[in-house]
């Protein structure tokens, strides 16, 4: 019997923020492979988990595990991709363009005075490719779109071949057309790429049949379970708060 | 026109002049991108205080500015990143202090008006041979850095937090970055003056960007701006008798309002 490498492994993790409890006790792990979603109320403590996760904030206590090494120790971060909340808000007139954004995903990796390799240069182009962004290179980030620069910002993400990428609520202001094609995009990853993908989302329903994972967090982890079985107005009321009633659509 | 290089003071005050630009220029970029422009001008008026002490108990102005400027960046990156305090308060706070601090001192001594007066506005006669060395030397180090570090800069300019999970080392270039910036504007007071330096960092970027272009042409935009605006402000100076800084500083300000015309959008 195979089992699948763990990539995050968090043990009783609890964060406070100016005295008040942000998360409590959180225990999960995500597998290689899985495609794994977070939901939960505004405010819930979604984005402060993949903040943790990323070393962005530093627990109150418990432990972080990523790839199996302490998060202290860990240094390999090109294999974790991040798509931070809002990062295609960019100011219209910063000079930058698709091509050096997306280049900016090989930085860690060539060093100091590191130029620009063959496989660099490949790495770019083929994340451009995928993300269909390539056209757009010498375009500056500023003058595109909502939905073209979110392409960019996981173009960048994806440029340092990483095994798991993170992604916080990326439709966020991006059109329904926009939102599918992301969908499918990140299917694509996970099934072709067996890239690993955690993202935090209002919508699971549009997506419940691909996720392997769903993690239900108001302030603790609430629940761990495939979709199917999460998604029942019980559980939805539990973790809400609130009675709910789960309806199914179809963008 | 070329006369003026046969002079000594004018070959030096070029040398430095050109070493400044093209170091405040680039360094520059970061902070504009970062909003963070009013360091220059904060550590501008911090170095007034080193430049003050220095004159009073009779020590080096440059090496007094120098220390002071260091200071000073360091206390600010640190509140900043460590205390998570808004950079545009703590830039405010540190501004009105130095320069509060620096006309007491002044007051106190009330005997170095003029020699204050060319650390103020920049004086091409000012630069002496040895200026000259310690502004190659420490302008050397800040270059081979900037190059080393430029494009970990940019990301950091770009996106501090991703930056940061990408593996990057930011805390530490974070405070390379304004070592290094202390260190320029420190070093540029003898042409330039502290109260305008501020410009020479600020104003080439910002013209540049206007152009629309990616980062790297940008900044190589920048630096030309910097370049032509000091020659033709040590020129100005020289045929006019200007302070060397106003000239510079008026010469960067045609060609930002050129800019505008140019890139109206």
């Amino acid at each position: 019997m195979k089992f699948a490498p763990s990539l995050f492994e968090v043990r009783n993790l609890s964060f406070t923020r100016g005295g008040n409890e942000v998360l409590k006790s959180v225990n999960l792990s995500i597998l290689e492979g899985e495609y794994c979603a977070i939901i939960g109320p505004n405010g819930g403590g979604k984005t402060t988990l993949v903040r943790l996760l990323m070393g962005l904030e530093k627990p109150t206590s418990g432990s972080i595990k990523l790839f199996g090494t302490d998060q202290a120790k860990f240094r390999a971060w090109n294999r974790i991709g991040y798509v931070p909340q809002r990062s295609a808000l960019v100011d219209a007139s910063f000079p930058a363009t698709v091509r050096e954004v997306v280049a900016m995903g090989r930085y860690a990796q060539r060093g100091i005075l590191g130029f620009e390799s063959t496989e660099d240069s490949e790495a770019i182009e083929e994340s451009m490719v995928q993300m269909g962004v390539a056209d757009l290179r010498d375009r500056l980030i500023g003058h595109l779109s909502g939905g073209q620069r979110q392409r960019v910002m996981i173009a960048r993400a994806l440029a340092s071949h990483p095994q798991v990428l993170i992604v916080d609520e990326p439709n966020t202001g991006v059109d329904v057309e926009s939102q599918h094609r992301f969908y499918e995009l990140l299917r694509f990853l996970n099934k072709t790429r067996r890239i690993s993908i955690l993202f935090i989302t209002h919508d699971v329903g549009v997506i419940a049949e691909d996720i392997s994972k769903l993690f239900f967090v108001n302030q603790t982890l609430l629940l761990s379970q495939t979709p199917q079985e999460m998604l029942r107005c019980d559980a939805m009321s539990r973790l809400y708060g609130t009675p709910a009633h789960v309806v199914s659509h179809n963008h | 026109m070329m006369e003026m290089l046969h002079y000594p003071f004018m070959q030096r005050a070029f040398a430095a002049g050109l070493i400044i630009a093209l170091l405040a220029a680039m360094s520059g970029s970061f902070i504009v991108l970062r909003r963070y422009s009013l360091l220059s001008e904060t550590l501008a008026h911090v170095s007034l205080v080193g430049v003050s002490v220095g004159l009073l108990f009779g020590l080096s102005p440059l090496w007094m500015a120098v220390a002071a400027s260091l200071i000073a960046s360091w206390s600010i990156e640190y509140l900043r990143s460590v205390h998570g305090m808004y950079s545009d308060s703590i830039l405010a706070i540190f501004l009105s202090g130095s320069l509060a601090l620096a006309i007491v001192i002044v007051s106190i001594s009330g005997s170095f008006n003029a020699s204050l007066f060319s650390y103020l506005f920049g004086s091409i006669l000012s630069v002496s041979n040895d200026d000259l060395m310690i502004m190659a030397f420490f302008g050397s180090i800040a270059m081979v850095l900037l190059t080393l570090f430029f494009k970990e800069l940019y990301f950091i300019a770009f996106d501090e937090e991703v930056a940061r999970t990408s593996g990057i080392r930011v805390t530490a270039l974070n405070f390379m970055l304004v070592s290094i910036i202390a260190l320029i504007i420190a070093l540029s007071i003898r042409v330039v003056g502290t109260l305008l330096i501020g410009a020479l960092m600020v104003i080439p970027p910002v013209a540049a960007i206007r152009f629309g272009m990616g980062f790297f042409k940008t900044t190589l935009l920048s630096i030309a701006i910097a370049l032509v605006s000091v020659v033709i402000g040590l020129s100005t100076s020289f045929f006019f008798s200007l302070p060397s800084g106003a000239a510079i500083v008026l010469s960067l300000l045609v060609i930002f309002v050129i800019a505008l015309a140019v890139n109206r959008r």
